[in-house]
């Protein structure tokens, strides 16, 4: 440090390049300016400084996705219960990989004790003990979505945007497709926590119905494949294994529409799929 | 409070600053993945928040979210990277004028200003109490004051460290030219 009054003196070119001078300061400034060729260079060396961060570091657009993610935070219905101030103490839950994300998340939701704000917070969950059936949990959490009016956290058609939203906060990554043309389009995608893990979750439509497939490693407990529509609480539920994942579909749909979906999604996975198809 | 309100207030104050957030974000994580989980997490902070305050100056306010969320992100996610400023004698050790060289050639400078990518590089090499200063500043636009409200610093610590910043960057783009 060169003493306080150089220092006093470039905090005052800041504070004049800012506008935040008072209007004494002002005054004192620009006589300064004029009389002062050093101090009126300096000055016009900030501007230019300035000047080059506004033209090279410009204000960034948000992504559409993020800005997509933000609005459906509010899209769902209003949560009833008064809301704590404070944030629960997070736990780490394992096998993750951003485990601060999701895990605020649901003890956000945990203490707002309505799992429907969970929707807006980009998370369902699901308590699948070790020997429960994974189906009866993804049947519940689909009734859940539906009566929350809000079957996705991330709204889109665009496969390319549901992706990386899903890949970014699940470790379960298989190929999502489009069924537009098969009658089936995709609307959205949601992140189910299935035994304490965050797996994606895709919705598709058709026509009044929607169909929801989660997508769980081959090894998760409870997997099964099944060749036949099960019916559970009233929702039919299709299964099926392929070499590197496992599926399981439930739907409001009827039986005979879930298999023509399912066939369809099978169908357009096949080529990306890297084992036999089974 | 319903959460009704919060709802209303949240979408009346978040959306337009969504730019904002996320530039600032980005900034500060020099990541642009990190910098949508910060502002997504941070508007979820907000939106519980809303619920039992209700914001006069929405820019200073949400973008403290962002900071505070950025702050933590970097320190769950990247503790070895993040500076931690305890001791602020450290940093008055900076040169405030940053022109103990000799003086420099206008027109190097000039040049200097011109290649964006450099002085990008040379605003995200900033220490991070001086980048977070000189973003919201400069590129958020938010006044001294607001500065020191979103960042809890007194104004006097705000003049400074854009000071600072001004001139680290000066520094910096003459030493490469």
């Amino acid at each position: 440090m060169t003493g306080r009054d150089p220092d006093e003196r470039l905090l005052r070119l800041n504070a004049a390049l800012d506008g935040e001078l008072d209007a004494m300061g002002s005054l004192q400034f620009e006589r300064e300016l004029r009389d002062d060729p050093t101090f009126a260079a300096e000055y016009q060396r900030l501007t230019e400084l300035r000047d080059a961060v506004h033209r090279h570091a410009p204000r960034e657009a948000a992504p559409q996705a993020l800005a997509d993610r933000i609005a459906a935070m509010t899209a769902s219905v209003p949560a009833p219960a008064p809301q704590a101030a404070t944030i629960p103490t997070v736990t780490v839950v394992p096998f993750r990989r951003r485990p601060w994300f999701d895990t605020r998340a649901l003890a956000m939701a945990a203490s707002l004790g309505v799992l429907g704000f969970a929707v807006g917070a980009g998370l369902t969950s699901v308590r699948a003990p070790g020997s429960g059936d994974v189906a009866q949990h993804l049947v519940s959490d689909f009734a859940r979505a539906e009566i929350a009016g809000q079957p996705f956290d991330v709204a889109s058609s665009d496969r390319h945007t549901v992706k990386p939203w899903l890949a970014n906060r699940t470790t379960v990554s298989g190929t999502i497709v489009d069924l537009a043309p098969e009658g089936f389009p995709l609307i959205g995608g949601r992140v189910t926590i299935v035994d304490r893990v965050p797996t994606p979750t895709l919705v598709y439509r058709h026509n009044e119905h929607v169909v929801a497939v989660t997508e769980l490693p081959v090894d998760a407990k409870g997997v099964r494949a099944s060749n036949a529509i099960e019916t559970i609480d009233g929702y039919h539920v299709a299964r099926w294994v392929d070499a590197n994942l496992a599926y399981v579909a439930v739907s409001d749909m009827d039986e005979k529409t879930l298999v023509d979906f399912v066939t369809a999604f099978r169908q357009a996975q096949k080529p990306a799929s890297e084992g036999p198809a089974p | 409070m319903s959460s009704a309100i919060a709802e209303q207030r949240f979408r009346e104050i978040v959306p337009p600053l969504l730019d904002d957030a996320y530039s600032l974000a980005k900034w500060l994580s020099q990541n642009p993945t990190d910098a949508e989980d910060i502002v997504q997490d941070a508007a979820l902070r907000a939106l519980q928040a809303l619920s039992s305050v209700s914001v006069d100056r929405p820019k200073p306010w949400f973008l403290a979210i962002v900071r505070n969320s950025a702050m933590t992100f970097l320190a769950r996610n990247r503790r070895k990277t993040v500076a931690y400023v305890g001791d602020m004698a450290d940093l008055d050790t900076v040169d405030l004028r940053g022109d103990d060289d000799a003086a420099p050639n206008p027109e190097q400078e000039l040049i200097a200003l011109e290649d964006g990518e450099r002085l990008r590089q040379a605003i995200a090499g900033l220490p991070s109490p001086f980048l977070e200063t000189l973003v919201m500043r400069d590129i958020n636009g938010l006044s001294y004051r607001e500065i020191a409200d979103a960042t809890g610093t007194p104004v006097g610590t705000v003049m400074s460290r854009l000071a600072r910043a001004r001139a680290m960057l000066a520094k910096t783009l003459r030493a490469e030219a």
